[in-house]
């Protein structure tokens, strides 16, 4: 879980992209999927979905693939959201292979991931990660991390945090440290 | 009707400019929908991943591919393989603005350097002093920026435009460059640095490789001609009307095009003549599909020319990551450009030559990033996985090089024998695998790219591997233009020479692939088809 300050901090940081918004006046669309993510709050709600345990597990997975150290990880990111999302919509036609390839990996770890300590979990993941099913879950993930949270991951901007991406819509020179007067040399 | 005009791309859209405001009446059919500026968002997953602007992936209407015509052709799982965007402005709603200007070795190298066996390489009917006219007028009717290089072909004005400010990558470019004596140049851009006629700049959103601009400061149709057409009162775009058939009469003329509506229900229109501007798929898809007793082989086809000689153009990838961080998802794609490997050298043992630019590429935007933006030797998950995957995000650059493609008979667009779209239609059915020169350039080009990485002082630098491109979205060379009727399509005026009311021009009409970017060229050569197909029905000539 996130520190309080960090939970804080991130806040802080979302509240003040939301306030540059004003550019969203002439990007209706824009706008409408920022109001979108601002009411994707199901925490503790029931999966639409996934079972209860299915979701447990995958959630674990994506866990440990980004994990949650210092900084949140898929886990706060809520991508287990987007993949129940996703499995309701554009995913639909692959929730069978999603399902049955858990039910072969929850085997293979001789109890359901979920219930594993994180180093077990991490332990087993290592005998699994060339497996389609893992490089599906792998995909998902950083669907759900760096996708609009308007499909239910990416939760308080979580992985565009992370990776430091910021979703402003305008820009002005430098946009980098290169390109900074007196740095083209460094 | 004096003209219906097949889609509205970049040479769709300049063609119903350029004839609608010189007083003909112009009806120009759009399979996607009207999207407009205010339309666009930055929905990586819906545009990017789910393929909005194609309709879905595979959608109503999927395509085939195979390396080789000995292979069975299937759906591929990852998107189109013959992948443009199905919206008014077409696919120059969706580029990156890229705007070279092909130079004058293009029209004429199989001239220069003689025959390459078993291949299509040929030179163009037109030279590059004919089409230089009509380059300026892209630059000036659309609006480019851009400042000349030490290798530009000739140009008759100066940019309109001042260039787009420069990025960390543009710099890092530069400073590898002139360390290995190389030469790196303004990347000239179909993008608006200044108010441009009536026009908003540019604000470096980031969001211009695969998406609309909601700005309308890339210079697309959309955003440039075709508002300008239908301000004639003599245009009429009809968005979400998918073309079926081009119907001919007893004389062998072409006097309707039958399409289907937005509801699906098939319509006709008749006209004058027809230009088919559908790109360098979906127009030899057409012409096959038109196939008719009088035509066996499809229309305008008698050279067996139609949809053979596809080029995607060579590329290839390297990644360098610096100790600062460059923040490349900030602004347009390419600021500067090295054209100094662009010749083709025969020394190197191999056809061909390119340009190296530097730029995010997919990294512009986060999921394409996390999926393609790591190097090979980074953990795929787990802490050191979200470790890379915070770094190199705003550290990392693409060195991108582009280069020509050999014309082959065997890399081609057919009809699918099986897989029919939702108005049972046959599918494109792409067979392509590059030529030996065009794989060893991109490695050429790579091992460039590396070095100027190294000398710009990269952290890491790794490159892609070069694999047989099995996707492109550069359609060129599927009609080719040519005075000789029994080696190409259309002749040096986009004149079909087997219909004399039927003009093809766009990606397809090219004889060669240039090194890139041939966006430019489509609409310089649409300004120039425009001309020629006014005067000859003014003259009675059609």
């Amino acid at each position: 879980m996130a520190t309080g300050t960090t939970r804080r901090r991130l806040l802080a940081t979302t509240a003040s992209i939301a306030g540059a918004s004003w550019l969203g006046l002439h990007w209706p669309t824009l706008q409408s999927v920022a109001e979108a993510a601002q009411v994707v709050r199901s925490t503790g709600a029931a999966f639409a979905q996934l079972s209860a345990a299915d979701g447990a597990d995958i959630e674990a997975i994506t866990a440990r693939i980004i994990p949650t150290d210092d900084t949140p990880g898929a886990r706060e990111a809520g991508v287990v959201w987007f993949i129940d999302q996703a499995l309701g919509g554009y995913l639909a036609d692959r929730s069978e292979e999603l399902q049955t390839g858990l039910v072969t990996f929850n085997a293979a770890a001789g109890k359901r991931f979920a219930a594993l300590s994180e180093a077990e979990q991490d332990q087993f993941l290592a005998t699994q990660d060339q497996t389609p099913f893992f490089e599906f879950v792998h995909t998902l993930t950083l669907i759900g991390m760096f996708a609009m949270p308007s499909y239910g991951g990416n939760r308080d901007l979580i992985g565009w945090q992370l990776i430091g991406f910021e979703h402003r819509h305008a820009w002005t020179p430098p946009f980098g440290f290169y390109d900074t007067p007196g740095n083209e040399n460094e | 009707m004096d003209f219906v005009v097949v889609g509205s791309g970049a040479s769709g859209g300049i063609l119903a400019r350029e004839l609608s405001t010189a007083g003909f009446s112009v009806v120009v059919l759009e399979q996607g929908p009207y999207r407009r500026a205010g339309d666009f968002t930055h929905d990586e997953l819906g545009i990017f991943l789910n393929y909005e602007y194609f309709g879905g992936w595979p959608g109503p209407d999927p395509q085939t591919f195979r390396s080789s015509a000995e292979a069975v052709a299937t759906v591929p799982e990852g998107g189109p393989p013959a992948f443009y965007a199905r919206t008014v402005g077409g696919s120059s709603s969706h580029f990156s603005g890229n705007f070279w200007r092909l130079r004058p070795v293009d029209f004429k190298e199989r001239s220069l350097l003689g025959e390459m066996s078993g291949t299509g390489f040929a030179d163009w009917p037109v030279s590059y002093e004919e089409l230089e006219p009509y380059y300026t007028k892209v630059d000036w009717e659309i609006g480019v920026s851009g400042a000349p290089g030490p290798f530009d072909p000739p140009r008759s004005k100066p940019y309109p435009l001042p260039p787009m400010p420069n990025k960390s990558a543009g710099v890092i470019l530069e400073r590898g460059a002139r360390k290995l004596g190389l030469h790196a140049q303004v990347a000239p851009v179909a993008i608006l640095s200044q108010p441009y006629r009536g026009r908003a700049p540019c604000i470096h959103c980031g969001f211009c490789l695969g998406f609309g601009c909601e700005m309308g400061a890339k210079s697309s149709t959309l955003a440039t001609m075709i508002p300008e057409a239908e301000a004639t009162g003599r245009c009429e775009i009809r968005p979400l009307s998918t073309v079926c058939r081009l119907e001919t009469d007893a004389t062998g003329r072409v006097d309707e095009v039958v399409y289907r509506n937005g509801a699906g229900i098939e319509q006709a229109q008749k006209a004058r003549a027809v230009i088919v501007a559908a790109n360098g798929a979906e127009t030899p898809r057409l012409l096959l599909m038109s196939a008719s007793t009088r035509f066996p082989d499809g229309l305008a086809n008698s050279s067996g020319r139609v949809g053979r000689n596809l080029m995607f153009n060579s590329h290839g990838d390297t990644l360098g990551s610096f100790p600062h961080p460059l923040n490349e998802y900030k602004g347009i794609q390419c600021t500067r450009i090295i054209h100094d490997f662009y010749e083709t050298d025969l020394e190197r043992g191999f056809y061909g030559g390119g340009g190296i630019d530097a730029r995010p590429l997919l990294g512009a935007t986060p999921i394409m990033y996390a999926q393609t933006g790591l190097p090979p030797d980074a953990p795929r998950w787990g802490s050191g996985f979200k470790k890379a995957l915070r770094h190199h995000f705003s550290h990392n650059v693409t060195l991108a090089s582009l280069g020509t493609s050999v014309p082959l008979d065997s890399n081609n667009i057919t009809l699918d024998p099986q897989l029919k779209d939702r108005y049972g239609r046959s599918a494109v059915r792409v067979t392509y695998h590059d030529h030996p020169d065009d794989m060893a350039l991109a490695r050429f080009l790579q091992s460039k790219a590396e070095a100027i990485l190294d000398a710009a002082g990269a952290e890491k630098i790794w490159s892609h591997p070069v694999h047989p491109q099995s996707s492109g979205v550069h359609l060129l060379g599927t009609c080719r233009m040519g005075d000789d009727p029994a080696t190409s399509v259309v002749d040096r005026h986009h004149r079909s020479h087997d219909v004399r009311n039927l003009f093809i021009c766009d990606g397809s009409s090219m004889v060669s692939s240039g090194r890139g970017q041939p966006t430019m060229t489509i609409m310089a050569l649409a300004f120039r088809a425009a001309e020629h197909i006014g005067r000859f029905a003014r003259n009675g000539e059609i």
